[in-house]
């Protein structure tokens, strides 16, 4: 799958890594609003910042004149960040206004993203409403008139729905009806949950259930191929010898202590059992004959000697 | 303008041989005949099928050409030898691979698990290496296969497959043992008739040889009880139906003859060309790790990863430059979740982002590792820029990035 970007993306990209005059890149020294979103260990991260000419009066009048990033992610995710700090400097509005660019609005910007990555967009607008909050705590303006949700840590709260991403669901209901998300691909495609094990998607209390409870339930849903198949488990053959597994494996041991390792030892050599299974006996030999091909066959052979008269004829050693 | 092409790809496809390339051409013009057809024109056409029997027979040290059979690539081979083996033994529902394995395998595994099979998946330690102990442990009466491969494709971490096959057998002689030779054919030396005798069924595909694409082959040891895959004729002994692909077979065995040639070639030039680029690398680079570094390796795969980037967008860069590379982060797979077989190695989450797999072949060069070695630190420098876990001035992370 060769790359699939618009020339926009590539282009933005490609002047962000070369640090082209006019580009975003970095971060703002003691800002005026910072926000971050994503985590290294789910593969994308961002940090952003802006800076606003304060309005003498009223802080609500305040205007963005710089705005930068930091990222930490594919080549979509730095196109992403690149184009959110562009259109907002561009607007020159103030940090209420900015919150009306949508994930949308970058990727209309970028001229389109592949489906697999619009969550590189939904990053960058994540990332501006968490630092439109902190500007508006530093600021004084009530948060509430900012028509976001005030649980900004609502990431951190809430059961988990998605383990492998960390997604919790109060984060997911709030996705599911900010960006429409009729089915579980489209979820994962904003928001990554369901990406990876795929445990979620028809678990009770999953993907498939939230976005029932959120749209209703649909026809045909009947997720038949998903419930596996339960194969029949074979009845467990058991060996004949009078002494249980627990007797059998104690004798073994014994004899291995008082009779062969001693005799092992004498020549700098040592044994040790690795796993008994009927009456085959897994030994890894160590020291001096460890290594030695022929010096293993003579030993594996005494082993077994020993072992088949002192405890039960049927046994095999199997050096490793 | 467009760059000079550095193809260091090869664990992903290979350029076709030109020798292949000639061998193949007279079975497209005059020798188009159906093998299995009866007039004397054909004779040749089969004759050249059987030749090339043998030539790949040879180069995997089977002394016995009724033991190979020719498939459309490794994916093929691998569904034939597992799928087979499983019809072929109703008894059984156990069945053991790696962690690790290539998804023509895994994804099969993860089928038959749902089908109600049972799975052992054997785990690797943080250097790619199989734990021979959990292997024996996982070994059970109700075994019907072992499916390991030979070298990996991502981090080219050589199984030691000599081991588990004979620990096999000597649990339990019943107990097929397949592995999955892609990487490792034409790179190591194989000898089914010596140290590999207690394999029963060994996959591979011609792409990764310098063949073309679309020809395979499945080593199936004489006695090994497996019903076929592909119904629909008598051909290949009636274990795969279907015309036979003569001028991609031929190709193949050119393919097979060539690597048996070139193996000599594979652990002293090849692997010099690696062995430099690792080494520089890891000198003009600070904080990055090489994967599996500490396990034995195949001689052309190199898988570095960069601490606190992500490895696509240094794809996207080495692109631009001509160089063609590979990556096993998230935004590469196609999936979100990065690399399986990095994630069981337990590589550390600042770096499972941050792999790119450089995998050489003989045609590569000293030119291609000059070319790599200019360009990347600066490819790995301006994505460090942009990272917020980044100190550019102190060329080490920062204090409040997370720790691996």
């Amino acid at each position: 799958m060769a790359w699939q970007y618009s020339e926009k993306t590539k282009q933005l990209f490609m002047d962000a890594v070369h640090g082209k005059p006019g580009t975003h890149l970095g971060e703002i020294e003691n800002p005026d609003g910072v926000g971050e979103h994503g985590s290294i260990s789910c593969g994308d991260a961002m940090r952003f910042t802006f800076r606003v000419e304060r309005h003498p009066t009223d802080p609500r009048l305040d205007k963005i004149t710089e705005a930068k990033y930091l990222t930490f992610g594919c080549t979509s995710a730095i196109a992403s960040s690149e184009a959110l700090c562009a259109m907002i400097e561009e607007r020159g509005c103030s940090p209420i206004e900015a919150l009306e660019v949508t994930n949308e609005d970058i990727v209309d910007f970028l001229e389109g993203l592949p489906t697999q990555k619009i969550h590189c967009s939904v990053m960058g607008a994540e990332a501006l409403e968490a630092a439109v909050f902190n500007w508006a705590q530093l600021r004084g303006v009530p948060t509430e008139e900012l028509g976001i949700a005030p649980t900004m840590h609502e990431e951190d709260e809430g059961r988990l729905v998605c383990k492998c991403f960390n997604i919790t669901e109060p984060y997911l209901q709030r996705k599911i009806k900010e960006l429409n998300l009729k089915t579980i691909p489209e979820v994962t495609n904003a928001v990554k949950a369901g990406g990876a094990c795929m445990a979620c998607h028809h678990a009770p209390g999953g993907l498939q259930d939230m976005l029932d409870e959120a749209w209703g339930k649909r026809d045909g849903s009947a997720a038949g191929d998903d419930i596996p198949l339960l194969g029949q488990r074979p009845s467990a053959p058991r060996g004949e010898g009078e002494l249980s597994p627990y007797q059998f494996a104690k004798q073994v041991e014994h004899v291995m202590e008082t009779e062969v390792r001693p005799m092992l030892k004498r020549d700098g050599g040592d044994v040790e059992i690795v796993d008994i299974k009927d009456r085959l006996i897994y030994c890894q030999l160590a020291g001096a004959c460890h290594g030695c091909a022929g010096a293993s066959m003579t030993l594996k052979l005494m082993i077994e000697k020993t072992l088949k008269e002192q405890v039960d004829d049927r046994i095999r050693v199997v050096a490793i | 303008m467009t760059p000079r092409t550095i193809y260091v790809d090869n664990n992903a496809t290979t350029a076709v041989a030109p020798e292949v390339v000639e061998a193949m051409q007279p079975f497209f013009k005059g020798e188009y005949f159906n093998p299995s057809s009866m007039y004397e024109r054909a004779r040749g056409t089969n004759d050249a099928l059987e030749q090339a029997r043998r030539t790949v027979a040879r180069s995997i040290g089977a002394s016995d050409p009724g033991q190979i059979l020719f498939t459309s690539c490794a994916t093929e081979s691998n569904n034939t030898a597992i799928l087979g083996a499983i019809r072929a033994n109703p008894g059984r529902r156990h069945i053991i691979t790696s962690s690790v394995e290539h998804p023509s395998v895994h994804e099969i595994a993860k089928d038959l698990e749902r089908q109600g099979f049972e799975i052992t998946y054997v785990p690797v330690d943080n250097q790619g290496r199989i734990d021979v102990r959990s292997f024996i442990r996982s070994l059970r009466a109700d075994t019907l296969l072992v499916s390991i491969m030979h070298a990996n494709n991502e981090t080219g971490v050589i199984f030691p497959i000599e081991q588990l096959s004979r620990l096999t057998k000597e649990t339990d002689p019943s107990i097929l043992f397949h592995t999955d030779a892609t990487q490792s054919v034409g790179k190591l030396e194989i000898q089914l008739d010596g140290r590999f005798k207690h394999v029963d069924l060994l996959s591979f595909s011609g792409h990764k040889v310098h063949a073309p694409k679309g020809v395979g082959a499945l080593f199936i040891r004489k006695g090994a009880r497996i019903r076929p895959f592909m119904l629909g004729g008598h051909q290949e002994n009636g274990r795969r139906g279907g015309t036979e692909n003569v001028p991609y077979i031929v190709g193949l065995a050119r393919a097979c003859e060539l690597a048996a040639d070139n193996l000599e070639a594979e652990v002293t030039t090849v692997q010099r060309l690696r062995d430099r680029l690792e080494k520089e690398l890891q000198v003009l680079i600070p904080h990055v790790q090489v994967n599996g570094d500490g396990a034995a390796r195949l001689p052309n795969t190199l898988n570095i990863s960069i601490h606190y980037i992500e490895g696509e967008g240094m794809l996207y860069q080495l692109d631009a430059h001509g160089i063609c590379a590979s990556s096993g982060s998230a935004c590469t797979s196609g999936s979100l979740e990065p690399s399986h077989v990095l994630r069981a190695m337990n590589v550390p989450f600042t770096a499972v982002h941050g792999s790119v797999r450089f995998s050489f072949s003989r045609y590569n060069t000293e030119a291609d590792v000059d070319k790599i070695l200019e360009v990347f630190p600066g490819i790995v420098e301006n994505l460090r820029k942009l990272s917020p876990y980044w100190d550019v001035k102190a060329a080490s992370p920062r204090p409040d990035a997370p720790k691996a």
